[in-house]
């Protein structure tokens, strides 16, 4: 019914009515209010980088669009629907979290970790099936964690972990990824491998994606556009326009020039 | 020893509460509950003390008493903004305070307060094996069913939680689950060591295998053996049953602990080998 639901979306629109669409949303966390008046929209295929200094409501923003924090003012749409009203349609919305905090020792496998992306679209009382064991190998191959399903995820190096949550969030019909500063903690080399592998999953896919980093280099070279926020909307354009543009030193509150490191004079989206 | 009626009844009672302690055990260990299960069972205490002063089965007070506290340790914890452990810290003394003003108040001077303390094994009756054999049924149920829904947020709960999953809903269920598995095991183990069921056979699963399915099995092999040599330890030298299970659960965790993959000389062993 769901997927019924989101075909229609996909098909009837064809790319032209945005996936996420917000406007003036406001949102608050114990009373305390997180973002005002926050508009813009992602349309289908979009890799969209969400930029904006600590504390900026960047998180907030996210479980705004999958429904984990109700937004108080404004419409936000993911898909064409309220996301507090989506049901099966979460399906199709990957999401990675900054941070998963867990034991080390916790007994779970690689494989056991990726099925777990399934599981909302299996159900209560049933166990998995052939179609769910598919999907989940599938997503483990196509992330490149072939051959260490069965080891414990504990025992992975920290991009190996975030490639297996990134196969938990791919392994359903997944149309769009919130990612939450995924490449946060690895190193260059993990991190480019990281990237690389997003890139290519989201050609091979035509996935929409809204990327919250820091990185401003990472979205330089990879994010068709960029929003910057600080509890407040500040800027939404390609790369080229907001990262050299003086508002976003008054959204960081600070003077530094963000194209430093950046292939500055030549932007990759530009060709 | 299975000649007696009451060890017979203690065996059947001790081995079905140890399933699903084992069971549950799990989740405590994985969920980091071990404080939570202690808590709820002390809390237990109370609920004691409010049966007789209202001259209502102790034991059912217990439950619905327990029950209570262990939504509201939940509660408080989730939206009270107050972390877990001070939460249980608070309720369960408060609890077992209230326990001794209403058994003082109630007089219920005849009251073995050891067993309900340290657990006895002539204390079943076979009406109290048919409550254990209702409720391990209906709470191994509820893991069971729930089982990769409880796993996955025990694991990462925001995931679980931006996937739909009724977060709220398996989290306040495995307390309460936990709350009654407590209440029916306090006659046969007692208040103060009941929780001892609760984390040692998951913990010593935890040390002998990183799969959940091995944590599992590991869990439910060591919990069942130890309550059923336990009981035989309480019947041949005629001590509390809760003492001599949980001396055998700590055992059984100790050897666990020695030959666990775990540990360096395992690991050169094997390879050795």
């Amino acid at each position: 019914m769901g997927g019924c639901r989101v075909a229609e979306f996909f098909s009837a629109h064809d790319g032209a009515k945005p996936v996420i669409d917000l406007a003036g949303v406001w949102a608050e966390l114990d009373g305390r209010t997180v973002l005002e008046d926050i508009t813009f929209s992602l349309r289908s295929g979009i890799f969209l980088g969400l930029i904006g200094p600590n504390g900026a409501g960047k998180t907030t923003l996210i479980k705004v669009l999958l429904g984990l924090v109700k937004h108080t003012r404004g419409t936000v749409k993911v898909m064409g629907m309220d996301p507090r009203e989506l049901r099966h349609e979460l399906h199709h919305i990957g999401y990675m979290p900054q941070q998963v905090l867990f034991d080390p020792y916790f007994p779970l496998s690689v494989y056991d970790v990726v099925m777990m992306g399934r599981i909302c679209c299996i159900g209560t009382l049933r166990f998995p099936g052939r179609g769910d064991r598919e999907a989940v190998r599938e997503s483990i191959e196509a992330v490149g964690l072939a051959g260490l399903e069965k080891r414990p995820i504990g025992e992975l190096s920290g991009g190996q972990q975030k490639k297996a949550f990134l196969a938990r969030a791919l392994c359903l019909e997944t149309r769009i990824l919130l990612l939450d500063e995924p490449t946060a903690g690895l190193d260059f080399e993990a991190q480019e491998s990281f990237m690389d592998l997003l890139v290519r999953l989201r050609e091979e896919r035509g996935l929409s994606v809204v990327f919250v980093s820091h990185d401003v280099n990472v979205l330089a070279r990879f994010a068709d556009e960029i929003v910057c926020i600080n509890r407040t909307m500040h800027m939404h354009g390609r790369p080229s326009e907001v990262l050299g543009s003086e508002r976003l030193k008054e959204a960081y509150r600070c003077e530094f020039d963000f194209l430093a490191g950046t292939h500055g004079e030549s932007w990759p989206k530009e060709g | 020893m299975l000649a007696y009626g009451f060890a017979q009844r203690a065996l059947v009672g001790g081995v079905l509460i140890a399933l699903v302690c084992s069971l549950i055990s799990f989740f405590v260990v994985v969920r980091r509950l071990a404080f939570v299960g202690m808590g709820i069972s002390h809390a237990a205490f109370g609920g004691v003390g409010i049966g007789l002063a209202a001259g209502i089965d102790p034991l059912l007070a217990a439950g619905l008493f327990c029950a209570a506290v262990s939504l509201g340790i939940g509660w408080f914890s989730r939206r009270g903004r107050v972390h877990e452990d001070t939460v249980i810290g608070i309720l369960f003394a408060a609890a077992m305070a209230l326990g001794v003003l209403l058994v003082r108040l109630a007089k219920a001077y005849n009251l073995d307060l050891m067993s309900y303390l340290f657990g006895s094994i002539l204390a079943l009756s076979w009406s109290d094996v048919s409550v254990i054999a209702v409720v391990a049924a209906l709470a191994s149920a509820f893991v069971i069913l729930f089982f990769k829904e409880l796993l996955f947020i025990s694991f990462d709960e925001e995931t679980a939680a931006a996937s739909g999953l009724p977060v709220s809903f398996v989290y306040y269920g495995l307390l309460v689950v936990m709350a009654v598995t407590i209440v029916v095991s306090i006659k046969l183990v007692g208040i103060v060591l009941v929780s001892a069921l609760l984390v040692i056979p998951g913990a010593a699963g935890m040390q002998v295998s990183r799969n959940y399915r091995g944590v599992l099995a590991v869990s439910l092999t060591v919990g069942v053996s130890c309550v059923t040599l336990g009981l035989y330890l309480s019947y041949w030298f005629d001590v509390a049953s809760g003492a001599a299970i949980v001396l055998t659960l700590f055992v059984a965790f100790l050897a666990c602990m020695a030959f666990s993959p775990r540990r360096a000389y395992m690991r050169r062993w094997r390879r050795e080998r």
